[in-house]
């Protein structure tokens, strides 16, 4: 218990983390700690917040969900009813002609004789029909129990799941740049899944339950103390499962382990097939393998011994249990102090009574499962890691002249090296600035402090005159239009991923903007032209091609300024030319800032900025930074010195 | 499918005896379990008799049941240790296997899809040996056993509850195949889902970007609710199956109440034979309810094995038959004669008699658009394809007449793609021999430039590359490739355009650093810079699979050629060559 309660606190601690507006404390950042979004949480067996969360989500689906639990309970009297007619009924009633039976027969016994005696038939007769009706409402009503249970289940973690995706989705760049995608992404995915599996067994729990206390009613009211001496085995089997459980966690565990490094190793050893084979590496590797095919075997076969001895102890509890009936029952059934329908009844009831415990036993894994996939999804919905949005955001004018200021702007990811240092620039509407630096000087940084893919507090940006940060995210974001180096492509046609949903590109403007940046040329040539499914990462595009797509993009967009990283990746000098003139059109008539590593983009550019450690090192025209024998100078004379 | 099944016996051969073994005790399992039921009846007419001794009845159940614990252990455990080992076999086979491949199989293949042959297909294998084999075998007893029990206590009530069972059991075997076909959906929508997800997290800046959040939060809205439909469906079907089938078997069960019930009334059988009935109708219908499960996975079993074989079946790639009469280390003298290659089901050439002689010790620089040929060129120095025999020639050998491994050791090529294990920098850097010591390495990381890099890391050599360690740069992967070329000291080392994440100033380094260091050996490199080639002895220009140029920077720039267009062009970056 003490284990759920630190869990508590720490959900508390999350919820009681302010929410801010406005303006960012910088005490926020310094205090988030990113590794905890991978860390192992609580772990705790049973957290009831937590459960109780989870039921929140099934809320809208509430009455569905009481429907689901009264039928439940219908449907466990019915599947009582069925061995009471055949042991009570039949056995005592009609075959045994006892006066009275011990056994409670739910007025079964009026019924079978009243049904005989309206249709003139023998109660054997009247006891199937009866049978019979008793079948077909139990399939009916167990039915309908579990597709309302199933059905307000699978509504409230689709809507769970869209909710955490929703919230995923809106997460700022500070979150994705310190978490891995795949632990993030596994918790949209296993994670909701393992909830799935933990309500379906709660399904199965109550399936399971239910009967079992309506069955343990009769038997008490038959035999006490027979009753008493079947459930003597329970603590029995609980206990056993209690041990086989803790034995094998640890041992599934390994088992897991040591299968998904078995994997994750082959899947290394594909990928870098080549550098394998070309270090002939191939008899090491293999033996390598095979040491942890061996680690994955002998887990299993510690788990597999475990398992095998306790699935033969339970199937043999049922049948041991018969051998205690007839034992207890043979003496009282002779003297008449309970009837053989009664011991019979016990027999029949034996599935009902340990079936519940086994159940549990396999569900607990999925509970712990659950719960921790729990706590990684409320921890992701509690993230509120976010981008300050001004209270009263103002409003852009319909078309902006696009002048940026950048007035001493310092940043820093964390609270030691800033990676943009006190930078203060003005850049005029229209004005074309290609940024220099070696890699790591900070030019994305710069760029996306311009996009307000962070926070900042340090320094001011303008935007013709108006604070960056009064202006919504979205709002600047539609006038700022970004092309990063890792163009991604969206699943969808060429189409789609020109107009980006947006209905006011029509097919005729995406034609028209892929024409204007060359990229007309290689779609009309793909298979379904600009209907073309393209690929999730674009495989069968080129990186040209894929250039000229994310340029087309912007242009249909038309924002009234361009932020561009230039990619750097060795294109063919023929595309290299398409991309320039592209570039060329693109950036007519917009303010452009572009992170540049080709000399045409540099040289035509209205400005460089030499940015070297975080700070504007030089900025100039072209023949300006060449007469300063700076940075740029030397950078320049090194690719093009002559011979 | 069976002829795919039979296949499996050539790895499971080797446990057949421990299978056989299983599946005897199985048998036997089944013949105690019937007992249980027989001594019931036995306690219950002894009962009905007004006998209250019982001792006989219970002492053979717990008997029973006592045998059985242990026998139904000792098969389970033999037969599922058997199909483990099997598994495990294949594991073994399957990975040597791959390693044998290349570049044609992978391109025709994907990893993806191989590591679904390694994780699915290989998984299936072993439920099929492990509960497929064991449930059929084992259902079947238990069927067969019940009905003759149920024979020897009373045929007549017995042929009377055969009728329904063909209905029963083509229920169940219809409604469990609709259930693997649903819950295939289920996975495919999931994964479907899955892709979706990570294709949105990956590209999450581009959204943001784009202002797309909104208009991907309903795209998922759709997939997740497709999901969540087949997930009911799923459901569904299982509910009805669970309500459908013993409604089924109800129809057996009222022949017994009914028919066996006037049976006991005429004193035809006694109470305990009726009782008796009704747990052994459960016992024989009871595998009906996997029959479906056990044909689906038999069916996908046969699937999965041919999908492993398929793969085992392929000989290595590349055939190491080295003719012995080469000399252990290489000088460094190339001979391409008129070399002409095309990959498998390429119409062109990509290679298309090419004659080049490269001295040992030559600097030789190879420059073309992308799809000229000078990859594949590279490749075939160290056989990552294979040439006709006799046009590639090391010292004056054919490369197919060294073995594999020392061609390897001393050609070293260093790929376009920068690959890293996920594991230090210091084990990237020695991975074709982890003894190296530390002074050859931190040489080569002088040469690569990368000695900066390396101080700049806490844990220095010890770094982790990848998820769990430091995330690296284009660059500095690329001189840790690079790295692991340079501290080989091959005779011949081949770079596939390995600059191109690195920029100018440090290319320029490096490039001086190497002429030093390989002075005396021979060097071809790749690259798109004129920058970058000027500097070897010779540069060969490449179009379409054909040497169209050959000659010294200077030579070349003379005769206004390709080269000096493209000198031009990259000094001036201006487009209307």
């Amino acid at each position: 218990m003490s284990k759920t309660t630190t869990s508590a606190v720490a959900e508390k601690k999350l919820e009681q983390t302010p929410v801010k507006h406005d303006q960012p404390a910088a005490s926020e950042k310094a205090a988030r700690d990113h590794s905890m979004f991978d860390a192992e949480l609580s772990g705790a067996v049973l957290n009831m917040t937590l459960l109780g969360r989870i039921l929140g989500w099934m809320k809208p689906y509430k009455y569905m969900f009481a429907l689901s639990a009264l039928l439940v309970l219908l449907w466990s009297t019915l599947s009582v009813m069925l061995p009471v007619i055949i042991s009570v009924v039949v056995v005592d009633h009609i075959i045994r002609q006892e006066a009275e039976s011990m056994a409670p027969d739910f007025g079964l016994i009026e019924l079978t004789d009243w049904i005989a005696l309206s249709l003139n038939t023998s109660p054997i007769v009247a006891a199937c029909l009866l049978y019979a009706v008793v079948q077909l409402l139990w399939g009916i009503v167990g039915h309908a129990h579990r597709q309302t249970l199933i059905a307000s289940v699978i509504n409230g973690l689709r809507d769970l799941r869209l909710d955490l995706f929703q919230h995923l989705e809106t997460r700022p760049s500070s979150f994705y740049d310190r978490v891995a995608v795949g632990r993030v992404m596994t918790r949209v995915t296993n994670d909701i899944e393992a909830l799935y599996e933990l309500l379906r067994g709660i399904g199965s729990l109550i399936g399971e339950f239910v009967p079992f206390f309506v069955a343990l009613a009769i038997m008490l009211s038959i035999d006490p103390l027979l009753t008493g001496y079947l459930l003597l085995a329970m603590p029995v089997m609980a206990f056993v499962t209690y041990l086989f459980r803790r034995a094998t966690r640890e041992l599934f565990r390994k088992v897991r382990m040591s299968l998904s490094s078995l994997n994750q190793y082959m899947q290394e050893n594909l990928a870098g097939l080549q550098v394998v084979q070309l270090s002939g590496r191939e008899e090491t590797n293999l033996a390598h393998y095979e040491d942890i095919n061996w680690e994955n075997r002998r887990w299993e076969t510690k788990s597999m011994r475990l398992e095998t001895f306790y699935g033969a102890f339970n199937d043999s509890m049922g049948s041991i249990a018969i051998g205690v009936i007839i034992w207890y029952a043979a003496p009282e059934v002779v003297q008449n102090e309970i009837t053989l329908g009664g011991a019979i009844l016990f027999t029949r009831f034996i599935d009902m009574l340990f079936h519940p415990i086994v159940a549990l036993g396999e569900q607990t894994n999925i509970l712990f499962r659950a719960m921790a996939s729990g706590e990684r999804i409320f921890q992701a919905l509690d993230w509120d890691e976010k981008i300050h949005e001004p209270a009263q955001p103002t409003q852009l004018p319909a078309r902006l002249a696009g002048s940026i200021e950048f007035r001493e702007l310092s940043f820093r990811y964390d609270a030691d090296i800033p990676v943009i240092d006190n930078v203060s620039v003005h850049i005029k509407a229209g004005e074309k600035l290609a940024i220099v630096g070696p890699t790591g000087s900070g030019k994305s940084t710069l760029i996306r402090l311009l996009g307000r893919f962070y926070d900042f507090a340090d320094g001011k940006i303008f935007l013709d005159g108006i604070d960056l940060n009064q202006i919504h995210s979205h709002d600047l974001r539609r006038r700022v239009g970004v092309v990063l180096q890792d163009f991604h492509i969206f699943s969808g046609s060429v189409y789609d991923n020109i107009a980006l949903g947006n209905a006011s590109i029509s097919k005729e403007r995406a034609i028209a903007a892929a024409k204007t940046v060359n990229a007309h040329g290689f779609v009309s040539a793909l298979p379904a032209g600009y209907d073309t499914e393209l690929s999730e990462r674009g495989q069968n595009l080129s990186q040209g091609q894929r250039q000229l797509l994310a340029f087309a993009r912007v242009l249909a967009a038309d924002p009234e300024i361009l932020v561009l990283d230039e990619a750097t990746a060795s294109i063919d000098t023929e595309t290299e030319l398409l991309i320039q003139d592209a570039l060329d059109k693109l950036t007519t008539g917009r303010t452009s800032i572009i992170i540049a590593h080709r000399l045409q983009t540099i040289q035509e550019a209205d400005r460089i900025m030499v940015f070297k450690d975080g700070r504007i090192a030089e900025l100039g025209t072209h023949a300006e930074l060449l007469a300063e024998q700076g940075i740029y100078k030397e950078l320049h004379e090194l690719q093009f010195q002559e011979v | 499918m069976w002829k795919s099944l039979w296949r499996l016996r050539e790895v499971a051969g080797k446990y057949a005896l421990m299978l056989g073994f299983g599946i005897l005790c199985f048998l036997g399992a089944r013949i105690f379990e019937a007992q249980v039921p027989l001594y019931l009846k036995e306690g219950i007419d002894r009962m009905a008799a007004g006998n209250a001794d019982v001792s006989w009845p219970v002492i053979a159940i717990m008997g029973a049941v006592f045998a059985r614990f242990f026998i139904v252990s000792a098969a389970r455990y033999a037969v599922r240790q058997a199909a483990l080992r099997i598994a495990f076999d294949l594991r073994q086979q399957l990975f040597s296997s791959l390693q044998g491949q290349g570049q044609a199989f992978y391109n025709r293949y994907g990893i993806g899809d191989m590591m679904t042959r390694a994780v699915s297909d290989i998984s299936l294998i072993q439920r099929l040996f492990s509960m497929g084999s064991i449930l059929l075998v084992i259902l079947l007893f238990a069927t067969i056993v019940g009905f003759y029990y149920m024979l020897q206590l009373s045929p007549e009530l017995t042929l009377l509850i055969l009728p329904p069972m063909p209905f029963v059991f083509w229920y169940a075997w219809y409604s469990s195949r609709e259930m693997g076909v649903t819950s295939l959906v289920v996975q495919e929508r999931m994964s479907q889902m899955s892709e979706q997800v990570q294709e949105n997290l990956s590209g999450i800046r581009t959204i943001q970007a784009m202002v797309q959040e909104d208009n991907e939060v309903q795209r998922f809205a759709a997939t997740n609710q497709l999901y969540a439909n087949a997930f009911f469906e799923q459901a569904r079907i299982n509910s009805l199956m669970m309500a459908v089938m013993p409604s089924m078997v109800a129809i057996c069960t009222i022949t017994i109440l009914g028919y066996g019930g006037n049976m006991v009334l005429e004193g035809k059988i006694t109470i305990g034979t009726f009782v008796a009935f009704f747990t052994y109708v459960g016992m024989v219908v009871q595998p009906f309810r996997v029959a479906g499960f056990i044909v689906n996975l038999f069916q996908r079993a046969a699937v999965a094995s041919n999908r492993v074989y398929e793969v085992l079946d392929l000989a290595p790639e590349h055939a190491d038959n080295p003719s012995g009469a080469t000399q252990a280390l290489l000088g460094g003298e190339i001979e391409l004669k008129n070399l002409t290659y095309s990959y498998p089901g390429a119409t062109t050439p990509s290679l298309n008699g090419i004659d080049l002689h490269i001295q040992a010790g030559e600097t030789v620089a190879i420059m073309g658009r992308v799809g000229s040929g000078k990859t594949t060129l590279l490749r075939q120095l160290v056989r990552l394809t294979d040439a006709p025999a006799g046009t590639v020639l090391i010292d004056e050998h054919d490369v197919s007449d060294y073995p594999l491994a020392q061609l390897r050791a001393q050609v070293a090529l260093v790929p376009q793609d920068s690959f890293l294990f996920a594991e230090t920098l210091q084990h990237n850097m020695t991975y074709d021999d982890p003894s190296r010591g530390l002074e050859a390495i931190w040489q080569a990381a002088d040469a690569a430039d990368l000695r900066r890099t390396l101080e700049g890391f806490p844990d220095g050599l010890d770094t982790l590359v990848g998820e769990r360690g430091v995330t690296l740069s284009g660059g500095q992967k690329q001189r840790t490739t690079l790295a692991r070329g340079l501290v080989r000291h091959a005779p011949i080392l081949l770079l596939d355009d390995c600059f191109a994440s690195v920029d100018t100033a440090t290319e320029e380094h490096i490039l001086r650093h190497l002429s030093q260091l390989r002075s005396t050996q021979t060097t071809l490199l790749v690259s798109h810079r004129v920058s970058t080639a000027r500097h070897a002895d010779r540069i060969v220009v490449l179009e379409e699979g054909r040497i169209k140029e050959c000659g010294s920077h200077a030579e070349l720039l003379a005769s206004g050629g390709v080269y000096a267009d493209l000198e031009r062009i990259q000094r001036e970056g201006t487009g209307d060559a």
